[in-house]
């Protein structure tokens, strides 16, 4: 497959949320227009620990999760409303016990009604678990103990068969290697396991959901790398954390863009995954529909880019939060009011012709409250973009191109005094500016490198990776 | 793009972290907690400027017995990594290399121990797997580093272990302590499984519950569970087993014994 060697946007400043260069339509009722316009509420929930038991109580919950949402949002006017489901380990193990009753054929028939009858556009996206694990197989035949590939992809078919409307998935190819990175301030781990491990399993991956995808006609999203650079982002922090420094997890941010974006090249469209923060970079260069999170994550994790993160999405979203009653009613309700209202503040914006100005505000922000806001504000994230796509043909050069141009920003604004960096992020970014230079211009002998380096970490198996 | 050049940007956030930085440096700590004497120094050295260890102690298994060169240079080395990272001084990635580089010394240590019949005795030993059903281990890993660093052995099982597997495992190697990591809400619902079953075993044992969903209130609804919020969590949860504290004193106990609960 093709992959991005030219920038969807001529400017950056041609980006704002609620628009993208390819939109999407999909769902029940008016529709949701994923970058058509208008910006859509994405709301996700997970079912109480015990759920998962039996098919029958996670169906109850799933019922309760779904009506609870969609209630509230008719209860105040939202126009649209997505529901995610992100499977829990039980329904991948299973998908047609656990799966297809409980959720995809109840959540659709339920989304569907509620259009009917209040003409509210819905849609319910599907987040499939990827339960495999490095140490017994990534691949189709590796992981004969538990059958993990099989069941991935199985899933998805599962999903797309029976009434889901967008398929996601956080993919988690590479990870064995970043972990190692991650824990090491290994800024070359991670480059090898995600920019280029993460990137073949990508291929390996998508390319199967799109076929699943096109035989279905349903919408093939995207991914993220939430399993590497989230994980860098929630150790880095916040200001009171001490166990990575927030310009070894900007870098990783921007590493990850190569990866993430192996699916739409793979012919997945958008929109993509809400917790790939790494959305701005990727839509830079795609110009496919992005959803995203910030501030209606805070159940999940504490991030520093809680504004900047709505700068230019298409879709808003909440984190995954547990069902439970509050005041109000179930939590359900309470986040997909959080999020519409986000959302209606920015198509406000938009119908007043404000929506850029709104933009630069969440932008401006956190623009500065961290490395990895001010490398994904959107103006940045547009110049990694570009570094990119000189060198897309490769999947090592474009991610250490990425690496490289985020490095640069950083250092550039620190000097001119807009960025600040404690001692311990400018050694760690210093470390890593060095460890890059380190790097051949050669992917073949990147790999042969990495193979002898990394090639005895016990979770990795190169054969994972068709190597 | 809005022009914010004349943003006030103290009014808008504060970098607390670089306010509240410390002046102390890894030179200025050895300076201050190192051992004197070679070849403790260098052993020491070489650990809190991680660098690999190994032919030092080599060299000190030459003249001195394998239990001193870890009592008198590896473990006050790691002494002083674990302060630099208690200061804000040192993050993960050093204590992580330099609980690698300890742990090839260690191994050194260990053979020769072998050859001379003996076996290390650990501060403790403790059993350590992730949730069946979840992937996400890298939490678990370094929980793992620290509890090495702190001299205890460490059984790892990996990730996605099923309840009866860590239920034979503690049966087998009758662990001081047992730990369990989750992400997801859904697959710690195993913790409660693994309680169930060691009690019917007629086992007990404190079983720490950790991980990204995983809460105090949950893991101390079932038997045996003692809650970490931070890997830094378990040494200190460790050393009240050893010092005689079972799971029900140490819930009691709580907010003194575990760090993160203050």
């Amino acid at each position: 497959m093709a992959k991005y060697t030219e920038m969807a946007y001529d400017d950056p400043d041609e980006m704002v949320f609620g628009e993208a260069k390819e939109p999407v339509t999909y769902g029940h009722g008016p529709q949701i227009k994923a970058g058509g316009g208008q910006v859509f509420n994405v709301t996700k929930i997970a079912p109480r620990p015990g759920a998962e038991e039996r098919p029958e109580k996670l169906k109850t919950e799933f019922r309760k999760i779904t009506k609870t949402i969609l209630q509230r949002a008719v209860t105040l006017g939202f126009p649209a409303q997505e529901i995610e489901n992100e499977w829990v380990h039980q329904m991948g193990e299973n998908p047609v016990e656990f799966a297809k009753g409980p959720a995809i054929e109840q959540q659709a028939q339920i989304a569907e009604e509620f259009a009917d009858e209040y003409g509210i556009a819905t849609a319910t996206t599907h987040t499939i678990p990827d339960l495999r694990v490095s140490e017994k197989g990534l691949r189709h035949g590796q992981d004969r103990e538990s059958f993990y590939p099989e069941k991935v992809i199985g899933s998805f078919e599962i999903a797309a068969e029976n009434g889901a409307d967008v398929l996601k998935i956080e993919s988690s190819g590479g990870m064995e290697i970043a972990d190692y990175g991650i824990q090491r301030g290994d800024i070359k781990a991670f480059l090898f396991g995600i920019g280029y491990l993460g990137s073949i399993d990508m291929e390996w991956l998508w390319s199967q959901v799109v076929d699943i995808a096109d035989k279905n006609n349903v919408v093939p999203g995207g991914d993220t790398n939430c399993p590497a650079a989230n994980t860098a982002m929630f150790i880095a922090g916040g200001y009171l954390d001490k166990d990575i420094a927030r310009t070894f997890s900007a870098i990783t941010r921007a590493i990850c863009a190569g990866r993430t974006l192996v699916a739409w090249e793979q012919g997945a469209t958008g929109p993509d995954k809400d917790c790939g923060y790494e959305g701005p970079i990727v839509k830079a260069i795609a110009g496919k529909p992005t959803v995203q999170e910030g501030k209606d994550c805070s159940v999940a994790h504490a991030d520093l880019m809680g504004n900047l993160a709505a700068q230019v999405c298409d879709g808003w979203s909440n984190e995954s939060a547990e069902f439970h009653e509050e005041f109000s009613g179930w939590s359900s309700g309470t986040w997909a009011e959080a999020v519409g209202y986000e959302v209606s503040l920015m198509n406000t914006a938009k119908e007043l012709g404000k929506d850029k100005e709104l933009r630069d505000l969440y932008m401006a922000s956190d623009r500065y409250r961290s490395p990895e806001s001010y490398i994904i504000a959107y103006d940045n994230a547009y110049k990694i973009g570009e570094a990119m796509v000189e060198v897309g043909d490769s999947y090592y050069l474009r991610s250490k191109a990425a690496a490289e141009k985020a490095a640069e920003l950083i250092q550039e604004a620190n000097e001119s005094g807009e960025l600040q960096l404690s001692a311990h992020e400018k050694d760690t970014l210093n470390q890593i500016v060095t460890d890059l230079k380190a790097l051949p211009d050669d992917e073949d002998k990147f790999v042969d490198e990495c193979l002898d380096e990394y090639g005895d970490l016990p979770k990795f198996d190169p054969k994972n990776y068709g190597l | 793009m809005l022009d914010i050049s004349s943003v006030n940007y103290d009014n808008v956030f504060k970098r607390y972290d670089i306010k509240a930085e410390k002046e102390v440096t890894p030179e200025d700590l050895f300076e201050e907690m190192a051992p004197q004497e070679d070849p403790w120094n260098t052993i020491a050295e070489k650990l809190v400027f991680l660098e690999d260890v190994s032919s030092e102690v080599e060299d000190a298994l030459a003249d001195y017995e394998p239990e001193e060169v870890i009592n008198e240079g590896l473990i006050p080395g790691m002494d002083i990594c674990g302060e630099l990272y208690a200061r804000g001084v040192y993050y993960l990635p050093q204590l992580i290399l330099a609980g690698d580089s300890m742990g090839k010394g260690i191994e050194l240590c260990e053979e020769a121990m072998a050859q001379k019949g003996r076996k290390r005795e650990a501060k403790g030993k403790v059993l350590m797997h992730v949730a069946e059903g979840d992937p996400h281990d890298i939490g678990k890993d370094i929980a793992a580093a620290m509890l090495k660093a702190q001299g205890y052995e460490v059984i790892d099982m990996g990730r996605d272990v099923p309840v009866e597997d860590v239920v034979d495992a503690v049966k087998e190697e009758n662990p001081d302590v047992l730990t369990g990591t989750a992400l997801m809400t859904t697959t710690q619902t195993a913790f409660p499984k693994v309680a169930k079953r060691l009690e019917e075993e007629g086992l007990d044992v404190t079983f720490i519950g950790a991980g990204g969903a995983v809460n105090q209130s949950f893991v101390h609804s079932f038997p045996m569970g003692v809650f970490a919020d931070e890997a830094a969590d378990g040494p200190y949860i460790c050393e009240a087993v050893r010092e005689g504290k079972d799971w029900r004193q140490i819930r009691e106990e709580y907010d003194e014994i575990v760090p993160s609960a203050a």
